[in-house]
Parts: structure tokens; C-alpha cells; sequence
């Protein structure tokens, strides 16, 4: 039985977080989930998208994180309870409304899972989420371990009811990804309806309009919302003190850092020495909780990631409770204790409390470290970030920087975000030349576009995939064309939003539940703004090549669709178009006329360098088939033949 | 003792701004090539010695080793260069009129050689709109539609190239002198491949003292008159001080000055004016258009002339000394010029002195330049 389905109250399941989460939310009768992909939160909404018909869910993937908080909204203030999750900087795109929704307040129960990535495992940032709880004035939750993540959710949203507030919960990848023990609980009946009620007068919460205005009561109401839930944190069950009760020093803790510091004093037998608070309720943080437990001793470590909130936010409180609880040394991020950047590991844990309690501990020898370091780095292959084999990004990036070369007015790509972000590097030929948020790509090359009056005479292009098109660059590249800048626009089509894993857009067939929906057409949109639209395909080199120095000799904005199928895409998963082959004879190999251009250069992994026998081969088992290295050799010694 | 390779190429050509397009480096392997009449490198390439080097005539040019290569001797210190004899002449009636630049001389012994089977095919130069595009032609009859000058410097080697990767060989061309110099590199075999064969049998020169950088002139004359309906250039002797530029409507007087600026640095450099490395070398007769100067260099060369003169391709007549001095005087001025530039700055040196050269003269260079 599915840990989605299971009605055996008390059943124990192994789980990652986000089905952690999953369960949490399906124990609280949720209604409507939405979300934009992002690791590592995809797997919530994928997961209630396959309880959605049997526990009466509606599930999307939204256009982006603004909408789909949007989204999820509607249903709360319609009376429904209602999920919406994304990743780190999903929030900063849905922070605008975020911030609006913190003032008009909300009805059904409504609660953001914002999963963030220290250390940028999957991530090309390091952003820290929780700030905007404090920004914006919401209440924020972290779970401390799997069960929590489960139980913490499902009464997220008992408390955002209570409160009449959206909930943040945060996870972090170490927990969403992770898998630990659950005991799940009960679940609720599936029949609900939805009406909007606005009859009442502005401002009653339960039945008028919902909106921020006027500002002032809105704002001392969310105030008072805030009071209380501080109330109800004060009590809350998730935040735990373990540990001798005058310990020699406290660590204040949360999210996957509880299960760090946990770790790092079992490691040290420290367990009579040192106490753990694991902060679940970590905004506005309980004061009461806090002074009880920072008077335990005179010695502060703080454990958490990425940036020291809860650090800075309990300081605060221990300046203003200085009088009853003393002076406190506390260490930390902000005394480089604990680093600033990057995951926190139980070792950083273990080297943090050493050196406060001058503990001597070595996990092993400094010798054998080293050694040990030394093996692995030689055993272990070198392995860069690459594309797949077969992958259309490569022969598009291989496309657009030969162009780029060819072209010889050192014109660029502005990157964008995506599985092509590896443009950047060299499997994409170090041709992106920029990377930030999603759609800034083609935004940044809308400025660059109009520079030409500064003397600017660099090609401007700006790539982005199919997903990314529909969630930030559409108005980007209005500003573009509206504003007649110099730019290409390239959109890279691979039919999915491949690199989360082929959740649907609205460029596709499908919804989040398999339903039939319209696919929108970004070709048909972008001629509709008044761009000229051209197709490639980028398996076929030499034409593709041609056409962007034909474009790169055009003004104003063009727009530039490279059309091939995702080489993982279900649809093609398994099929070699062609079966390719080496003929080592006509070889050139690492000699002048060659100097190994498929197996150095273009670095498609299905192409091996045979030492030996001085000429490349093709691994067949990695080797996609896709054919495009037969067109890049010079001396035509791959060879293609269409599989049967 | 002096080779390299491609990163010494784009060190010393390229990032030095020498690059004069002429295709030598392109259709060797993938890492060159030409676009616009710019030859760019695609990506990095790991050979220490390469062809690319070898034979780009804009770096590392030992010109007594290219001479002997040719000649049997040193360089030679005359301003044009090693020649046996230099008469007027034009198209004979043979050759169907075209629109010639001069005499037609060049698409006369062209026609000729294809005709006779002196050679198998000839590697020219035609355009669209300013672009040169070079090409690969065998019929004799098509040559006349490549006569004319074009004044942007063009990739034509790289068509050369091409060809003989297609297996070419007994191939005729027509070359500007810095092209002439390219090809006479590869044909001494630098990189000593086992298996190399010259597949030139004939070398037509083109005076030149500069070439145009094509997006430059482009952008320049874009602005004045459709390009692609642009017929004919000339540039008048002194004291007319324009290029003409021949449109469907007429004439187009564009000022010497206007037209200077879109000459690449490279052709600053370049000492040859006369296509000093070829078997016959061609340009204009200072007093009539209907008539070339013709410079013959090899006995190879003189065959041409005789067979094209004999069967009725080509009319020869006598060059009176005034004229040769006047050539052999704005021949040894350019010489003059980019020797003492290039001495200037470093890039013309003996074959003893260190360092990278362009340009390497054994012998008294000071005296020379
Ligand atoms: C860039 C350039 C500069 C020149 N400068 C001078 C000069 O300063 N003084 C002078 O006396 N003569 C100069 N010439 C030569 C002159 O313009 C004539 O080409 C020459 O007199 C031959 O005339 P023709 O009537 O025999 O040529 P045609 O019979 O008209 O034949 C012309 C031939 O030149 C070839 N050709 C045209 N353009 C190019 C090019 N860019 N690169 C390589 N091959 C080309 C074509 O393949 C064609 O076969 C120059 C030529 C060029 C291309
Ligand atoms: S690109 Fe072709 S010639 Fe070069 S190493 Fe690969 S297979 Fe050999
Ligand atoms: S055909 Fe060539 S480029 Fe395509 S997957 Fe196979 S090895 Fe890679
Ligand atoms: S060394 Fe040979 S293979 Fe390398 S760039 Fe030069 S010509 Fe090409
Ligand atoms: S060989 Fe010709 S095209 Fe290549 S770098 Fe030298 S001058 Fe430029």
C-alpha cells in the first residue's frame, strides 16, 4: 500500500521529507496544490499530483511560483486548504504577492513549503528563504526531522486557520531528500466545497472582500496575528530541549541542523555536557521559550543554515532580556564559529564544539585523512558537469558558439536557467557568458541590445528553455521587442521542463493530473508580439550555424526556436535514431587536422579516445544515437547509418 | 627551427591584428575558419606544430627559404621580385569579352590553361554583392565570369584547400601576393608530410598595394547604393585620388581618404606589391586600360604566355622601360615602407636574430628597407 492511501493510523513508512510533507498535507485534507518546479521541492506536487483523484485534489504545475501561490490562494480565501511549494528563490519570485497576502490575510487553511539548498547542491545560488517571514511578517516553521515534517505540516495549517495567516515551511535538500522512519497518521474525509464569500464589509475576515486596504488596520491586525501565534509557539511541542539541565554550553538549532548536532555529540560523548534546543517554531520566535532555555548556561553555539537568522533573531532577544538571564557569550556564524556559507555537516558540528569545550577529539588521524583524501581523489574519475549523451543543448551550445566564433565581433550568450545552464561551462563550450534568475537572460540581453549608442557592437543572444519561456522571460522579451533592442532571442525547445523532470508547462499537452489541456504555442506568441520567428534544428549543424549568422547580421529582436527532443525525453527513451561507428582508418585522430575534435572539444560521452589504436571510438552502450557527431568530424570517420 | 603552432598563430596574427583572411588556415581541420573575409579560430587545438603556422604569410616567413624553394635562390632584392621578363599584354580573341578589369590577362590564361589541359581546374575568385567567394572552376568557359577585381581581401586558399582534401591536384590559381606567398609556403612542404605531392601546376599573381576589409566596406557603401547590384570597381592611377564604384545607375565617385580607412592593418606590412611568388604576375598598364602589365617569373610562366599567345588567348606587346621603372619604383616604395615598419617594431628579422618574426631576410635588411 502507498504511504498516500494508507489509512492505518499509526502504519510506519520510510520517507523522504517531501512525502514526509506529502502525507502531512493529505492528513489535513488539502484541496488545491500548486507549484513551479525547482530542487529539491518537485517531488511534493508530483507526489499529491498521484493522489489527486482518489483524495479529491486539484494539482498544478503553475506558470510560476507568483501564480501558483496565486493560485493556491484562491482556493484558501474560497474556504478550501490549500499547499503551494517551490524552491529557495521561488519565493523571491512569489514575494510580491507573498508580502499582499500577509495583509488581506487568508480563510482555508494555506501553507508555502519553501525548500531551500545550502550549498547549492542543485542550485545556482545559496539563497536563504526564512528572511522573508520576518520581512513580510509571516509565521515560520522548520521541521527537525522527518516525522516532524509530517506532523509540523499537517498542523501548519490547523495554525494558519487559527491565525488566519499563510504558514511558511521550510526544508531544506538534507531533509526534503532524505529518508528517515515516519509514522503517519489519519486521513480525512475527501468531500469539500468551495464559494468565495464577499458579502461582509471590507475587512471582516471570515466573509468580506479580501484585500490590503486601507493599509493601517490590516497591518495592526497581521500584528495581532503575529502576537498570538508567538502565544502558540510558546507552547508548541516542536521545540524540544534535550540535554542536561545546567548544560556547559546550549546549541540553538533547527531543520536538518538538529540531526547534525545530535550527531556531532553522540560522536563526542558530550551528552552530559551539552544541551540541544531544536527551534521549530523559528518565527516570531517564543520568548518565554528563549529565556528559559538561555539560562540554563552562560555558553551559545548557534547551528543552522544558510545565514545566522535564528542567531541574529534570539540575540535580539537576549539583548532585551539581558537584565534577567546575563551576559552571554555566543558563538557562531557571525564569530566564524560555524562558516557562513555553505551545508553544515556534523564534522563542522564536531570542530565547532571542540573547540569551545577544548575537547580533544580526533575522528582519525591527521595522516590517515590525508591519505585517505589522496586515494580518493586519484580513484575517483574526473567527472565534469556534462550534458547526456545525445543531448540537444550540446549540439545547440556547439551551434551557437561556432557561430559566435565565426561571426568574430565577440558577441555572447546571456544564459538563463535550466538544464542549459551548463552553457556556461565547458561541455557547453563556456559559450553563456551571464547566468542569474530565471528569464534575466534574455532581460539582461534586452539592455545590452540597446548599448549599440555607447559603441556596442557585439552580436547580443539570449537562450532559454521552453519552461523558463512561460515562467519570467514573456516579458522580458516584450520589453526587447517593444523597445526595438538589438537581441536573438533563443529559445532551446526540448519539449519539457526536463531539468526537474519533464513536469508539464504550458507549452505541453498535459497537466500535473495527465489531463488534456491547450498547449500554448511560443512560436505563434512571439510573432504575435511582433518578432521574426525561424526554426532550427540543432542536430543539423551546418544549417543552424548558417541561419544564426544570418540572424546575427539582422537588427532589432529575433527570435530563434532550436526544435529537438530532450535526449531523457519519454518519448524517446531507448530509440537511436542512428547507429554510429568509427572507421579508425580514416581517423586523423590526435594528429594536425584534427587534434581530436570529438573526443577533446565536443566531448559528447558516448565518444572514446582509444590511445592505442590513436583514434576515437564510440562507447555503444552510452552512445544515444543522435548522429550529430558524424557531422562535426573532418575526415568523415564517424559514420551514421539510420537504425531499423 | 621556427615552427609552431595555432596558439602561436592567434598569439601572433591574430590578437596582433596580421590576419589578412587569405585562407591558408582554413579547410586544413576544424579550427579555422573565414566568414565576412575574417578568419576566425573556433576553439583551441593542442598540435605544437601545425599547418595552420606553417603557412600563414603573416608569421614566421623565412623569404630565403621560400625563394630557393621556387627560384633555386635566395631572396631577391629587386622590388619586384625574381622575373624573367615583363611585357604589356591582353585577352587575345579567343577569349569571350567580359567585364575584365583591365586587359583581361587573367582570364585569358586562365581560359587558356583550362583549354590546353594545362591544368585540370582553376581555383578563382567571383562574389556576391562586396563578399568574395572563392571557387573551384573547370570549364574554360566559365572563367570570364570571375574576371574583375575584387577589392575586399578573400579566403580563396581556403577554397584551394578544400579542393585539394577532394583529392585535387594539378590546380591553377589566381592570387593577390599575400595569398601567393601562403601557397608558395605549403608547396615547400614545411611539416615534411611522407605523403606530400604539389598539386599546383600554375600560379597567376595580381599586383595589389591593399586589399579592403569587407564588413567595413560594406557597412560604408550599404548606406550609399544597393550592394548587390554593385558591377564593377576601379581605382584610377594618381591623380584621380577615388575608387569607382560602377552601380546599374551609374557611378559612384567614393574619395581615396574614405576608403583608406577600411584598409587592414595587416597590408601595412606587407613588402610584396608585385606577387612576388608565382609563375606570371599581373596588373594594370599605367597607360591604357585595354592593357595589363605582365610580369613573367618561371619558365613555367613563359610556357603559359607562349601556348596562350600561340593559340590566339593572349596578345602580348613590349613594356617600354619607362613604365617598368615606374613600377619597379612604386613597387620598391611599398617594399620600402612595410620593411622599415615591420623593422620598427620587431617583425622583420634575420634568420639568426630570437624571438618571433613575421618576416625573416638573411643579408643586409637595414640597407634594404
Ligand atoms: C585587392 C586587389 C588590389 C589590387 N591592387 C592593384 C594595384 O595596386 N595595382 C595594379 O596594377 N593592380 C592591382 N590589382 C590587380 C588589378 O586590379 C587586376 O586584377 C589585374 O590588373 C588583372 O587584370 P585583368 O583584366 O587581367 O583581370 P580579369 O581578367 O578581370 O581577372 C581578374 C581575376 O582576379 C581574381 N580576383 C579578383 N579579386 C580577387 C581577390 N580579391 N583575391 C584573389 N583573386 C581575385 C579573379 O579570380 C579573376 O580571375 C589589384 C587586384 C586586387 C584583387
Ligand atoms: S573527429 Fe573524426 S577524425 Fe577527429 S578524432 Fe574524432 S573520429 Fe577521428
Ligand atoms: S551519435 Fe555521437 S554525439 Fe550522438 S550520442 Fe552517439 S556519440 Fe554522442
Ligand atoms: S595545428 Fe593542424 S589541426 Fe591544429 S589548428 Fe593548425 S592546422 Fe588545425
Ligand atoms: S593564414 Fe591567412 S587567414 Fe590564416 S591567420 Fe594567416 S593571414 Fe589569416
Amino acid at each position: 500500500m502507498s504511504y498516500l492511501f494508507d489509512e492505518e493510523k499509526g502504519a510506519r513508512y520510510l520517507l523522504m521529507g517531501n512525502d514526509a510533507i506529502v502525507r502531512g498535507a493529505l492528513e489535513a485534507g488539502v484541496s488545491v496544490a500548486s507549484a513551479y518546479p525547482g530542487t529539491p521541492s518537485s517531488e511534493i506536487i508530483e507526489n499529491l499530483s498521484k493522489a489527486s483523484d482518489k483524495r479529491n485534489i486539484y494539482v498544478e504545475w503553475s506558470v510560476n511560483e507568483k501564480v501558483a501561490l496565486e493560485v493556491a490562494f484562491a482556493a484558501s480565501i474560497a474556504g478550501l486548504r490549500s499547499i503551494c511549494a517551490m524552491k529557495q528563490n521561488g519565493v523571491n519570485v512569489a514575494s510580491d504577492f507573498l508580502l499582499h497576502v500577509a495583509l488581506s490575510g487568508s480563510r482555508g487553511g494555506i501553507v508555502l513549503v519553501h525548500c531551500d539548498d545550502p550549498g547549492a547542491l542543485s542550485s545556482i545560488n545559496e539563497g536563504e528563504s526564512r528572511h522573508f517571514a520576518k520581512m513580510i511578517e509571516l509565521p515560520l516553521l522548520e521541521p527537525g526531522d522527518f516525522q516532524e515534517a509530517l506532523e509540523m505540516t499537517r498542523w501548519a495549517f490547523e495554525l494558519s486557520e487559527e491565525l488566519g495567516l499563510l504558514v511558511m515551511l521550510r526544508s531544506v535538500t538534507r531533509l526534503s531528500h532524505a529518508s528517515g522512519n515516519v509514522r503517519i497518521g489519519s486521513l480525512p474525509g475527501t468531500d469539500k466545497t468551495a464559494c468565495f464569500k464577499y458579502d461582509a464589509v471590507p475587512g471582516d475576515q471570515a466573509s468580506g472582500p479580501v484585500v490590503t486596504m486601507p493599509v493601517p488596520p490590516h497591518h495592526e491586525a497581521l500584528q495581532r496575528k503575529l502576537k498570538k501565534a508567538v502565544a502558540l509557539f510558546e507552547k508548541s511541542p516542536f521545540n524540544t530541549y534535550t540535554g542536561p539541565e545546567k548544560p556547559e554550553l546550549l546549541i540553538v538549532t533547527c531543520s536538518a541542523c538538529n540531526l547534525y548536532s545530535r550527531e556531532a555529540v553522540r560522536l563526542l560523548g558530550a551528552e552530559n555536557r551539552v544541551g540541544i534546543l531544536k527551534v521549530g517554531t523559528t518565527w516570531p520566535l517564543p520568548p518565554d521559550l528563549i529565556r528559559k532555555n538561555l539560562s540554563r548556561t552562560d555558553t551559545i553555539l548557534f547551528v543552522e543554515e544558510v545565514l545566522p537568522f535564528l542567531e541574529e533573531n534570539v540575540k535580539i532577544l537576549a539583548a532585551e532580556m539581558a537584565k534577567d538571564i546575563g551576559v552571554k557569550t555566543f558563538h557562531g556564524k557571525n564569530d566564524s564559529t560555524i562558516p557562513m556559507t555553505g551545508e553544515m555537516t556534523p564534522d563542522l558540528v564536531v570542530d565547532a564544539i571542540k573547540r569551545i569545550l577544548k575537547i580533544d577529539y580526533a575522528p582519525m588521524p591527521e595522516t590517515f585523512r590525508n591519505k585517505a583524501r589522496e586515494i580518493a581523489a586519484k580513484m575517483a574519475p574526473v567527472r565534469d558537469l556534462t550534458f547526456c549523451p545525445g543531448c540537444p543543448h550540446r549540439a545547440s551550445f556547439w551551434n551557437l558558439h561556432n557561430a559566435l566564433e565565426i561571426d568574430n565581433r565577440r558577441g555572447f550568450v546571456c544564459g538563463d536557467i535550466g538544464c542549459y545552464t551548463l552553457g556556461l561551462l565547458p561541455c557547453g563550450f563556456s559559450t553563456s557568458k551571464t547566468s542569474h534568475s530565471m528569464g534575466s537572460g534574455i532581460g539582461i540581453a534586452s539592455g545590452f541590445g540597446k548599448l549599440t549608442r555607447f559603441g556596442m557592437d557585439q552580436p547580443i543572444l539570449a537562450v532559454c528553455g521552453d519552461s523558463t519561456f512561460f515562467h519570467a522571460a514573456l516579458p522580458a522579451l516584450v520589453n526587447a521587442i517593444h523597445n526595438k533592442s538589438d537581441v536573438i532571442f533563443v529559445l532551446l525547445d526540448n519539449s519539457g521542463t526536463a531539468m526537474t523532470g519533464f513536469q508539464p508547462h504550458p507549452g505541453t499537452e498535459t497537466d500535473a493530473m495527465g489531463g488534456n489541456v491547450p498547449p500554448m504555442d511560443p512560436a505563434a506568441l512571439c510573432r504575435s508580439l511582433g518578432a521574426t520567428v525561424q526554426y532550427a534544428d540543432p542536430f543539423d549543424v551546418d544549417a543552424t550555424q548558417a541561419i544564426l549568422l544570418r540572424l546575427m547580421e539582422e537588427k532589432g529582436a529575433r527570435v530563434l526556436i532550436m526544435q529537438q527532443m530532450c535526449a531523457l525525453s519519454p518519448e524517446k527513451k531507448g530509440k537511436k535514431k542512428y547507429r554510429v561507428s568509427v572507421d579508425q582508418e580514416k581517423c586523423i585522430g590526435d594528429r594536425c587536422g584534427c587534434s581530436r575534435l570529438c573526443t577533446r572539444v565536443f566531448r559528447c560521452p558516448g565518444l572514446v579516445w582509444d590511445a592505442d589504436k590513436g583514434a576515437a571510438v564510440i562507447d555503444e552502450v552510452i552512445c544515444a544515437g543522435c548522429g550529430v557527431c558524424a557531422s562535426i568530424c573532418p575526415a568523415g570517420a564517424i559514420v551514421r547509418e539510420e537504425a531499423v | 627551427m621556427n615552427a609552431a603552432g595555432p596558439n602561436e598563430l592567434r598569439a601572433e596574427v591574430f590578437e596582433k591584428d596580421l590576419c589578412i583572411g587569405c585562407g591558408a588556415c582554413v579547410s586544413l581541420c576544424p579550427y579555422f575558419k573565414n566568414y565576412n573575409g575574417k578568419t576566425a579560430m573556433l576553439f583551441p587545438c593542442t598540435q605544437e606544430e601545425g599547418r595552420c603556422f606553417a603557412y600563414c604569410p603573416k608569421v614566421e616567413v623565412d623569404l630565403d627559404a621560400v625563394s630557393r624553394n621556387m627560384y633555386g635562390e635566395p631572396y631577391s632584392m629587386d622590388p619586384i621580385g625574381r622575373y624573367r621578363s615583363v611585357m604589356k599584354s591582353r585577352a587575345g580573341k579567343m577569349v569571350t569579352r567580359a567585364d575584365f578589369q583591365a586587359g583581361g590577362t587573367v582570364t585569358a590564361l586562365m581560359t587558356y590553361a583550362l583549354a590546353a589541359n594545362k591544368i585540370d581546374a582553376a581555383v578563382l575568385t567571383g562574389r556576391d554583392g562586396l563578399l568574395p567567394i572563392p571557387a573551384v572552376v573547370t570549364e574554360p568557359n566559365a572563367v570570364a565570369g570571375f574576371a574583375s577585381s575584387k577589392y575586399t581581401s578573400a579566403p580563396t586558399l581556403a577554397a584551394f584547400n578544400q579542393a585539394v582534401r577532394e583529392g585535387r591536384r594539378n590546380l591553377g590559381l589566381v592570387l593577390t601576393p599575400c595569398q601567393a606567398l601562403a601557397l608558395a609556403q605549403m608547396r615547400a612542404n614545411p611539416m615534411k608530410q611522407k605523403e606530400f605531392v604539389d598539386p599546383v601546376s600554375f600560379v597567376a599573381g595580381l599586383f595589389c598595394t591593399w586589399a579592403l576589409d569587407y564588413r567595413s566596406l560594406r557597412d560604408f557603401l550599404v548606406e550609399k547604393t544597393d550592394i548587390k547590384k554593385i558591377q564593377k570597381f576601379d581605382i584610377p592611377p594618381p591623380p584621380a585620388g577615388v575608387m569607382e564604384v560602377y552601380t546599374e545607375s551609374g557611378k559612384i565617385d567614393i574619395p581615396i581618404d574614405e576608403i583608406r580607412k577600411r584598409v587592414p592593418n595587416s597590408c601595412d606590412y606587407c613588402f610584396d606589391m608585385t606577387a612576388e611568388f608565382t609563375d606570371v604576375s599581373v596588373g594594370v598598364f599605367e597607360d591604357s586600360t585595354a592593357w595589363n602589365t605582365l610580369v613573367i617569373r618561371t619558365e613555367r610562366g613563359q610556357a603559359m604566355v607562349d601556348g596562350a599567345v600561340k593559340d590566339g588567348y593572349l596578345e602580348i606587346g613590349e613594356m617600354p622601360e619607362e613604365n617598368l621603372a615606374h613600377l619597379k619604383l612604386a613597387a620598391g616604395n611599398k617594399k620600402k615602407r612595410a620593411l622599415e615598419r615591420g623593422r620598427g617594431q620587431g617583425m622583420v628579422k634575420t634568420a639568426k636574430e630570437g624571438g618571433r618574426a613575421a618576416i625573416r631576410i638573411d643579408g643586409d635588411i637595414a640597407g634594404m628597407a
